[in-house]
């Protein structure tokens, strides 16, 4: 599928539609910011990786592996793919990059979709030719079973095949089982059926914790 | 001028539900458990808002400042005026006696002006008193958004201007704007306060938090406790 017709892999910033251009001010901040620092660890994505850093376990977890958090709440994988295209990478060199976006790709199937992480992982090897890109797994959301849970899952599975072939990116499945026996989520671990609660967090980080950790003991020289 | 707007001139005073567009039914499904919880719970409290609200329940602060108050949170992020109006319409406050009720929406109403955004509030205001006769509001301010100075932040201020002078005519309602101190002087926002310039950071929900919740134990402590129906 090339870039042209697939929308979820053409690098399209967000308009500011709403007037306090936030999304742009973010963007700025974020290439500022990494100037000045030399991350071991980029966390690139959509609110799951924003609010990560909002809470105790980002504190606890990443800040002691020399991370930095580029999340923009509501971006797709369209919106992260220009970011990364136009300055969050050009003054850093981190060993890991964590990309966690797709679950806001409205209206893109999951081959798009899939196609749209493909772009990210290729142009982040494009930039970054020593880093290696760990694609975490699309959660399950709505509180009972919908076409959304069926399109992530769906998201998943494409990118994980095509991720096995390479050796400068690897999939993790996210989800430590969200799904309770009834079909439905809990709001004590999604508050909203799609943002995670500071709990949930502690469930899913411990995992990416301790790979992102094996990923930079093998990048030591 | 808000006085005259009346509920078929001002959208921002329409009620009307979230449209399931993403495809996960999400918000009707926050919706129903805030129904059901009012089925449970005997709350002296009840936030009701947007994610303002919401996010407020997922930082320390609630749970050491206002779960001892037994307070609910019905905060959904996105709503507008519209939105909660109907909320409140349709069962979020149906069972429950809440001596005090928290509101703080009006910044996601992008397609209504100032005007019609504080005449929706004053709507909700006019609702909630309306069905809980015993009750206290506390309505607070819309907060500045945006790094730097931009049309959304004059729109907020509007808002506020337009509520300090009209909520008090509607009876108990208190109006507080906390917004004072995110602004600095060179005009901008920190993403220490508002980490994508719109959210509050823990650090921020603390420091607006002190206020409130003072301002929450003067409303409870003047209050007597309404005596349930003596089952002597």
């Amino acid at each position: 599928m090339s870039e042209d017709s697939n929308p979820a892999a053409t690098p399209t910033p967000c308009e500011d539609i709403q007037g306090d251009g936030r999304w742009m001010s973010l963007h700025n901040r974020f290439v500022s910011d990494s100037k000045g620092k030399e991350p071991d660890v980029l966390f690139v994505g959509d609110s799951l990786v924003q609010l990560l850093h909002e809470f105790e376990v980002w504190r606890k977890l990443f800040s002691p592996l020399h991370a930095l958090n580029f999340g923009v709440g509501g971006d797709a994988t369209h919106h992260v793919l220009w970011r990364l295209m136009n300055g969050e990478l050009d003054y850093i060199s981190p060993k890991v990059v964590v990309l966690w976006v797709g679950t806001n790709n409205h209206g893109h199937t999951p081959e798009q979709i899939c196609g749209g992480i493909m772009a990210i992982i290729n142009v982040i090897h494009q930039k970054l030719p020593h880093a290696h890109t760990l694609v975490l797994g699309l959660l399950p959301r709505g509180k009972s079973p919908n076409p959304l849970r069926a399109r992530n899952a769906s998201v998943n599975d494409l990118v994980q095949a095509e991720v096995a072939s390479l050796s400068h990116a690897s999939f993790l499945d996210m989800d430590p089982g969200f799904i309770q026996s009834d079909g439905s989520i809990a709001h004590q671990d999604m508050y909203d059926y799609l943002h995670l609660t500071p709990r949930a967090y502690q469930r899913v980080c411990q995992p990416l914790h301790e790979r992102i950790r094996s990923l930079l003991d093998k990048h030591a020289p | 001028m808000i006085a005259r707007m009346s509920t078929e001139e001002n959208p921002a005073a329409e009620p009307a539900p979230v449209i399931d567009v993403q495809g996960d039914g999400r918000w009707m499904s926050q919706h129903n458990r805030f129904v059901q919880e009012c089925k449970d719970a005997e709350p002296d409290v009840l936030f009701v808002g947007d994610s303002m609200v919401q996010l407020m329940q997922q930082y320390e602060v609630w749970r050491e400042v206002f779960s001892p108050l037994h307070a609910l949170n019905f905060g959904i992020g996105g709503d507008t005026t519209c939105n909660v109006l109907w909320r409140l319409q349709n069962g979020e406050l149906e069972n429950i006696r809440p001596r005090v009720v928290v509101l703080w929406v009006g910044t996601n109403n992008h397609e209504h002006t100032a005007d019609q955004v504080a005449g929706g509030i004053l709507a909700i205001a006019k609702l909630v008193l309306s069905r809980l006769p015993k009750s206290k509001m506390i309505v607070l301010g819309l907060l500045p958004r945006g790094e730097f100075p931009n049309p959304l932040r004059e729109k907020n201020a509007a808002v506020n201007n337009l509520l300090r002078a009209s909520l008090p005519q509607l009876g108990p309602v208190q109006f507080i704007d906390v917004g004072g101190s995110f602004v600095h002087s060179d005009g901008a926002i920190s993403s220490r306060d508002m980490f994508d310039f719109l959210h509050l950071t823990a650090s921020a929900y603390r420091t607006i938090s002190m206020t409130l919740h003072e301002l929450l134990l003067q409303m409870l402590e003047e209050m007597p406790q309404e005596r349930r129906a003596l089952l002597v």
